[in-house]
C-alpha cells in the first residue's frame, strides 16, 4: 500500500491507499454465485518504526471503497520517522506499506 | 541448568507481559462480531457501544451533498472530544457498519475515508468519549449512482 506522511506544526497527517478489491457479499454473489467469496480488508494498523507505538487502529467492513483511500492524523513523532502500515483481509491475505515522515 | 531455565522462563514471561501493553490494538471484528452483521444503524450502535442513546453534538461530519459515484464517497469526520472509540455507520447498505477506530493517546480524531453506498442515505459517526458518554453526528447525502450493486 502507498503511505504518505507529512509533519506540520507538530501534527503528522497521513494519507494512505490500499490496493484491494473490497468486494461485498452481494457483489460476490452476483459474480460467483457464492456470498462467501466476498473479500475485503478487515483490519488496518499503523505503527511508528522508532517506538513501535500504534497510531492507527481501524476495523473495517466491506463498505470501504475499492482501493480505499483514507487519511488520519496523530502527533508525537519526529520528521524522518517511518509510519509502518499493515492490513489483513477476510481471507487472511495481508499487505503492508511504509512512508517516511516528511516535513520542514 | 536450573538457573538457566529459571532465567529464560522469567524473561519469556516478562516479554509476554510487555507486548500486550504496547500493542493496544483492539480488533473490533474479533471482539464485537455482531456489529458487522447488524442491519440497522441503531442495532449496530447498540452492538458496538451497548446503547444507541447519543448526545447529538460535538462530532463534525463532512461529505458531498450529492455523490455522483456511490462507489467512492469521501467522508470526513472529526471531533474535539477526547475519544476512546470512533465508529462510522450508514443506512444505505445491507449492513450498517463501515469502520471503527480504536483511538490512541497520540491520535488526533480527524479522519477521512472513502466508502461505498448503494443508494441515498445518512452517514452517522459515533464517538465514545473517555468520559464514557456517546456523542454522534450525521449527514444525509444523495447518491446518484449506487456503488454496491444492490
Amino acid at each position: 500500500m502507498k503511505v504518505k506522511a507529512k509533519l506540520k506544526n507538530g501534527v503528522i497527517s497521513v494519507k494512505a491507499m490500499a490496493k484491494h478489491e473490497m468486494s461485498t457479499y452481494n457483489q460476490a454473489e452476483k459474480k460467483t454465485g457464492n456470498r462467501e467469496n466476498a473479500n475485503f480488508i478487515t483490519h488496518i494498523t499503523a505503527t511508528l518504526k522508532s517506538s513501535g507505538e500504534t497510531v492507527l487502529d481501524m476495523s473495517t467492513s466491506q463498505f470501504l471503497s475499492k482501493n480505499p483511500i483514507f487519511k488520519f492524523k496523530f502527533k508525537g513523532a519526529e520528521k524522518g520517522d517511518v509510519v509502518l502500515m499493515n492490513w489483513i483481509d477476510r481471507k487472511g491475505g495481508t499487505g503492508k506499506g511504509k512512508g517516511k515522515i516528511k516535513g520542514k | 541448568m536450573q538457573r538457566r531455565k529459571f532465567l529464560s522462563f522469567t524473561l519469556g514471561a516478562v516479554a509476554l507481559a510487555v507486548v500486550p501493553a504496547s500493542v493496544r490494538a483492539e480488533n473490533f471484528r474479533v471482539t464485537k462480531p455482531t456489529v458487522w452483521t447488524a442491519h440497522t444503524v441503531d442495532d449496530a450502535i447498540v452492538a458496538m457501544f451497548g446503547s444507541s442513546e447519543t448526545i447529538k453534538d460535538g462530532v463534525k461530519v463532512k461529505t458531498q451533498d450529492v455523490a455522483s459515484n456511490g462507489g467512492a464517497i469521501p467522508i470526513e469526520f472529526s471531533t474535539k472530544i477526547p475519544a476512546k472509540t470512533v465508529a462510522l455507520f450508514q443506512d444505505a447498505n445491507p449492513e450498517a457498519a463501515v469502520c471503527a477506530y480504536s483511538v490512541g493517546k497520540n491520535d488526533i480524531t480527524d479522519y477521512s475515508v472513502k466508502i461505498k453506498m448503494a443508494k441515498s442515505g445518512t452517514v452517522t459517526v459515533v464517538v465514545e468519549g473517555l468520559d464514557g458518554k456517546l456523542y454522534s453526528g450525521s449527514k444525509s447525502l444523495e447518491v446518484a449512482l449506487g456503488g454496491c450493486e444492490g
